[in-house]
């Protein structure tokens, strides 16, 4: 029984985990955590700017069919 | 079970239950595709529908797919991704594969695979289901599944690329030009399925309208109070949409308001172009991105609620098998089954679209290898399966309803009363009052002559949903919702393809000006989104204005060139695979290949040169032509009668450059071929050299401690 609630609990974080990641939630958790971009200047953007950066960038390509 | 355990012990019980699962698998997907094809006389429940395509579906993947990975492409996890190798967080970041899947399918699934079949019906249920299932299996998730695996190998390289190093130079330009001329096709026939849904509808115009400052105010919010933070922005936004759903029956009941909203499909026209304008040329943080994030949440949801609608509704399907309308008589657009079918269900079945998204982003996040198999092929397998659904949802309303959503009055009568009649004497009883009935039911003012396959789908998924929760009572929240839920995720295609039309043109135009090319420069994105509108506006109006009903000529020019793109790729991938040496498994891709191109030529052909003119857009003209000689048009239709002949030469013209375009490449591709095998060039593929990955064997995107 307490083997069963583990695992959902491990279910539902790694669940929450992948939706948050699916939208774009976790997007620049993961930017932080990557190594330091050199188009930066070696700076870290802020979450505002890196919003907008890649919203730029995905929107510049074909990413929704038909 | 203790029995079975003490017999084969552990690993044999999971043996016999996986033999067990892969003998019960197959035999009741034939049963359940035998009940589909050979049932006769009594309505066939919508659940066989679910499990032939399931079953099928699990054969497929489980077996295809498996000797596409293990033999064909021999994907290789000790290789390092591009998300691997390059990992900058940005483009380059490694993804967990359901994750990525949820991307992908987000991205790759659209308005075609419900339109397509919806439309494609008026062949009756059996020619369109077969079709999803088997161009899926062998055709569709195939392109899918090697375009990624190619642009993987070449570090996300798109397919205009591939074409130009793995085909030819001109192969490549020809491709990225057929991407551009695709695109303003598919932007306006899309754009089309819209207006007819929001014609002289003012719940639903009020309903998309509102869409606007709502994604106007999920932006802001997103952008200055809590960057970033899409999952909560976009539930405040869902929320608020599911209420302006609600809130359009108090303006449709409302008559002065009523009347703002109440818009024909010329004005509409116009709003959508200068939305789509707008959304374009604005920074995309404010508009287009927060609509897509709203787009994207809904449409998993309706997807979601229609596949669990249809298994708790189980609905009978009504339309026959086959209709009278194979010979090519059809009401909704002309042309016989073959090649029309297959143009018309076009995504559903296969898209060349895909493999734009294939050699996009998703090759740039994918963690190993071997994930594509799940991420190219399992995600169209799940978007075929959105197709079955939408034919399922056609089909279960009656035949005589069904046509009379989709037929233009100059088919079936301009009065409800002559419409009923044609479609009773073709065999599906009807009568006006159904149809008014019906209509008053969804809170519509009619619902006749509504082509397009937006209405008629949203008749039939609130059948469905309002069998499920709220009954009658609920039926218009629920129509509404369904239209609202097609146009949203429509917009979104529009201004999405607009955004990205406007690059290739400032793209074209930086190699013949600089500053053109300046993709921040506000005059260049001005004229540049100008350019693109003006392109696909200009079909969106002819559609508007035709009187056979702008989908009979747009939806098969939209299908066209999509299969064509599809050709495309194919013609990358076969090249591709000769030079990696798999000639003995090269009619993998070669035989879709051949199969789009003798569909997507018969259909050229057909459209240009048909004498029918209802089919041919020539035969169309001429017919024209000869009505202004023999005096029957009017003076003051005489300026709009010439404008259709324009059109209909432009149709032709446009058709005939998109062929010649596939035909050039393919030649281009067979003189490669003819090098390579007759051993006078050396095949030189241009594959990322291998690394080998740094990664543990069971990572699967989990960042430390995240556990």
């Amino acid at each position: 029984m307490r083997g069963a609630a583990k695992n959902i609990r491990r279910f539902a974080r790694h669940f929450w985990r992948g939706v948050r990641e699916w939208c774009g939630d976790a997007a620049y958790e993961r930017y932080l955590r990557s190594s330091p971009s050199q188009g930066d200047g070696g700076r870290r953007l802020s979450a505002q700017e890196f919003y907008v950066q890649q919203l730029n960038r995905r929107y510049s390509q074909p990413n929704r069919c038909c | 079970m203790r029995a079975a355990q003490l017999f084969f012990g552990d690993c044999g019980v999971k043996r016999l239950g996986r033999i067990l699962i892969w003998v019960t698998v197959p035999l009741l997907g034939a049963g359940a595709l035998e009940k589909i094809a050979l049932d006769r006389g009594e309505s066939l429940n919508a659940i066989w529908f679910v499990i032939a395509a399931v079953c099928c579906y699990l054969v497929a993947y489980r077996l295809y797919s498996a000797f596409l990975a293990a033999k064909l492409l021999a994907l290789d996890d000790t290789r390092a991704t591009p998300s691997e190798r390059r990992d900058d967080g940005r483009d380059f970041v490694p993804t967990n594969k359901w994750v990525l899947f949820g991307h992908h399918f987000a991205a790759i699934a659209g308005p075609g695979p419900l339109v397509g079949p919806t439309l494609a019906a008026q062949f009756g249920y059996l020619p369109g289901t077969l079709w999803l299932i088997a161009g899926a299996a062998f055709a569709g998730c195939v392109q899918d599944f090697i375009i990624l695996f190619c642009s993987i190998r070449r570090d996300g390289k798109s397919i205009g690329q591939m074409a130009r190093e793995e085909v030819s130079k001109r192969g490549g330009f020809i491709a990225q030009l057929a991407v551009l001329a695709i695109m303003v096709i598919l932007l306006g026939v899309v754009a089309l399925v819209v207006v007819n849904a929001l014609k002289s509808s003012p719940w639903a115009t009020f309903t998309l309208a509102m869409t606007i400052p709502i994604a106007l105010l999920v932006g802001v919010y997103l952008r200055f109070v809590r960057p970033g933070r899409v999952l909560e922005a976009s539930l405040m936004g869902v929320a608020l949409i599911l209420f302006v759903v609600f809130a359009g029956q108090w303006v449709a009941d409302s008559p002065s308001w009523a009347r703002v909203f109440t818009l024909g499909g010329v004005p509409l026209a116009f709003a959508i172009i200068v939305y789509a304008f707008a959304a374009s040329a604005l920074p995309v943080w404010l508009l287009l991105a927060p609509r897509d994030y709203l787009s994207a949440f809904i449409k998993a949801g309706a997807i979601f609620a229609l596949a669990a609608g249809i298994l708790f509704v189980r609905p009978h399907v009504l339309m026959p098998p086959l209709t009278r309308f194979i010979d090519g008589s059809g009401p909704v657009f002309a042309g016989k089954i073959f090649p029309f079918c297959f143009i018309t269900i076009a995504c559903g079945a296969i898209s060349g679209f895909h493999s734009l998204i294939s050699s996009g982003t998703t090759p740039k996040m994918i963690l190993r290898e071997s994930h594509a198999r799940f991420i190219g092929y399992g995600a169209m397998l799940l978007e075929s399966f959105v197709g079955v659904m939408a034919m399922v949802a056609a089909c279960a309303m009656t035949p005589g309803v069904y046509f009379a959503i989709n037929s233009p009055p100059s088919i079936v009568g301009a009065t409800p009363d002559a419409a009923a009649a044609t479609i009773s004497g073709w065999g599906f009883p009807l009568t006006a009052q159904t149809m008014s009935g019906l209509a008053h039911a969804v809170g519509e003012q009619t619902l006749w002559n509504r082509a397009g396959g937006a209405p008629s789908l949203a008749v039939g998924m609130a059948q469905i949903f309002s069998n499920t929760i709220g009954g009658e009572r609920l039926l218009s929240i629920w129509y509404h919702f369904a239209i609202m839920f097609e146009a949203l995720f429509i917009l979104t295609v529009l201004d999405a393809g607009t955004r990205v039309g406007r690059f290739m043109v400032q793209e074209l135009g930086g190699r013949m000006w600089k500053p053109f090319g300046r993709t921040g420069w506000m005059p260049s994105i001005l004229v540049s989104s100008a350019i693109i509108v003006g392109m696909w506006g200009y079909f969106l109006y002819q559609g508007v204005v035709d009187p056979l009903g702008g989908i009979n000529s747009l939806w098969p020019l939209f299908g066209i060139s999509n299969q064509l793109l599809a050709a495309v790729a194919l013609v990358v991938a076969t090249t591709i695979l000769l030079k990696m040496g798999r000639m003995r498994w090269i009619w993998v891709t070669l035989l879709p290949m051949a199969w789009l191109v003798i569909i997507t030529m018969t259909a050229s052909y057909q459209k240009i040169f048909d004498a029918n003119p209802r089919i041919g857009f020539l035969a169309y003209a001429n017919a024209l032509i000869a009505q202004i000689a023999a005096g029957k048009i009017p003076a003051a239709k005489l300026m709009d009668t010439q404008r259709l002949i324009f059109n209909q030469r432009l149709d032709a013209a446009v058709t005939a450059v998109l062929a010649l375009m596939v035909i050039v490449l393919i030649v281009e591709a067979l003189v490669q071929w003819y090098g390579i095998l007759s051993s006078r060039r050396a095949p030189v593929l241009h594959e990322s050299p291998y690394v080998q990955t740094q990664w543990a064997a069971g990572y699967s995107g989990v960042a430390q401690g995240d556990d």
